[in-house]
């Protein structure tokens, strides 16, 4: 199993704001596009993606136990 | 003199006596001084950091005051410049700290002898085009930036050292839509001052040289649901970044002069810039206003003109503001009507 958080407007998409499913051995890429075909109001186009607090290129490959969490770039000020 | 105005600061052993002559040595650009600016100024003419030069592009207005802490009922009143607006204030809080002021829209040409001429870049924009513009000047000139924002309950920020960490176009390929803005979101100041602490605290690391101190994560905050993430980054430089790889083509440096106008955020505002620095005189553009039959108002720093439902502003530059309106297409046409 793997542990996605959901941050900022994410967790109004998705409805929750964490999620566990079983993705072990798939690809960061792979997850998002899943994720975006179950929630077709989710936009992960310019997402941070880390994996266990750390960041991660969307090549990485997901293992059981990872915590995932995809924080939305925030643009005001 | 020094010793009272910084007696508490010099005490703070990472600062002390040689710290605190270091900051008053320093400079600093910031850049936008509307949230996230005017709140980093102030701590930093607090602070006692030498020069400041502030870009600002925009007025002070009441739906302002809320947030940005620099200004007040009389600058609104006044209609003044920010960056005019900050510079008063600045001297009122530290008059030994010296301020270059500057009313214009940064682009890459009148911001790049900013960038090179100071220590640090402060990011007090409101938008992610300017943040990859100071991205890749930068990382050109190895000066050191600290973005920052904001909105709603939210924010983030990261600090940038040319060579050593990721820059933002590591971390965010590509320009994010503007689907949310402070327009639609709205945004509480709490969240501003705690991305602006965080900005400060880690410009004062890097202009007293104690780099080791530096956070070296991207943080994402939401106050009010009481969340936070500090991502570590070490890995996240990327060889083929355009901005900060082994072969950069600087991409916000090559496009930028194509973008002559813009919606600005959280106003229901375009913005319209001539394509060369226009140099007609107040009394010409105020003659020209009233030719239109324009209600025309001199505020000095700039003129504003009201017929039916048009409202603008336009400063010395040639720079007009369209209120009331999105539609870019309208501005330009009420733009060409006026100087041409």
């Amino acid at each position: 199993m793997v542990k996605i958080l959901w941050f900022a407007h994410l967790s109004e998409a998705v409805g929750k704001r964490e999620l566990e499913i079983e993705v072990a051995g798939m690809t960061v890429a792979a997850l998002k596009k899943q994720l975006q075909e179950q929630y077709p109001d989710l936009v992960l186009e310019h997402v941070l993606t880390a994996v266990n607090e750390e960041y991660v290129a969307d090549d990485m490959v997901l293992d059981n136990g990872d915590v995932v969490a995809f924080i939305p770039p925030v643009s005001g000020g | 003199m020094m010793h009272t105005r910084y007696s508490r600061q010099i005490l703070f052993a990472p600062i002390g006596e040689a710290g605190q002559k270091k900051l008053m040595r320093a400079s600093v650009l910031i850049v936008g001084a509307g949230a996230l600016g005017s709140w980093a100024i102030d701590m930093l003419a607090r602070a006692g950091v030498g020069k400041m030069k502030i870009v600002d592009r925009d007025y002070v207005e009441e739906s302002n005051l809320q947030r940005q802490q620099l200004y007040s009922m009389k600058d609104v009143e006044q209609k003044l410049p920010k960056a005019v607006a900050a510079k008063a204030r600045v001297l009122q809080i530290n008059p030994s700290v010296e301020i270059e002021e500057y009313v214009m829209h940064a682009d890459a040409s009148n911001l790049e002898p900013l960038v090179q001429s100071v220590d640090l870049i402060l990011d007090g924009t409101d938008n992610f085009d300017t943040r990859f513009l100071i991205n890749d000047l930068a990382v050109l000139h190895k000066k050191p930036w600290i973005f920052g924002a904001c909105l709603g309950s939210y924010g983030s920020t990261l600090t940038v050292i040319p060579g050593v960490t990721p820059c933002l176009q590591c971390l965010i390929r590509s320009v994010p839509m503007q689907t949310m803005t402070c327009d639609s979101m709205g945004i509480i100041s709490p969240a501003v001052g705690q991305v602006v602490v965080h900005q400060v605290t880690e410009a004062i690391k890097i202009l007293l040289g104690q780099t080791d101190a530096l956070r070296n994560t991207y943080l994402y905050f939401d106050l009010w649901n009481h969340e936070q993430m500090s991502i570590k980054i070490s890995k996240a430089k990327m060889e083929d970044c355009v901005t900060c790889g082994t072969v950069p083509t600087y991409p916000f440096l090559q496009f930028e002069n194509q973008t002559k106008t813009s919606v600005l955020c959280g106003r229901d505002t375009v913005q319209i810039r001539p394509p060369q620095a226009l140099s007609f005189s107040t009394e010409e553009i105020v003659k020209r206003l009233t030719e239109l039959s324009y209600h025309v108002s001199d505020y000095r720093h700039l003129i504003t003109g009201e017929k039916d439902n048009e409202k603008l502003v336009i400063f010395p530059d040639g720079r007009m503001l369209l209120h009331g309106t999105k539609d870019i297409e309208k501005g330009k046409a009420i733009f060409q009507k006026i100087f041409l």
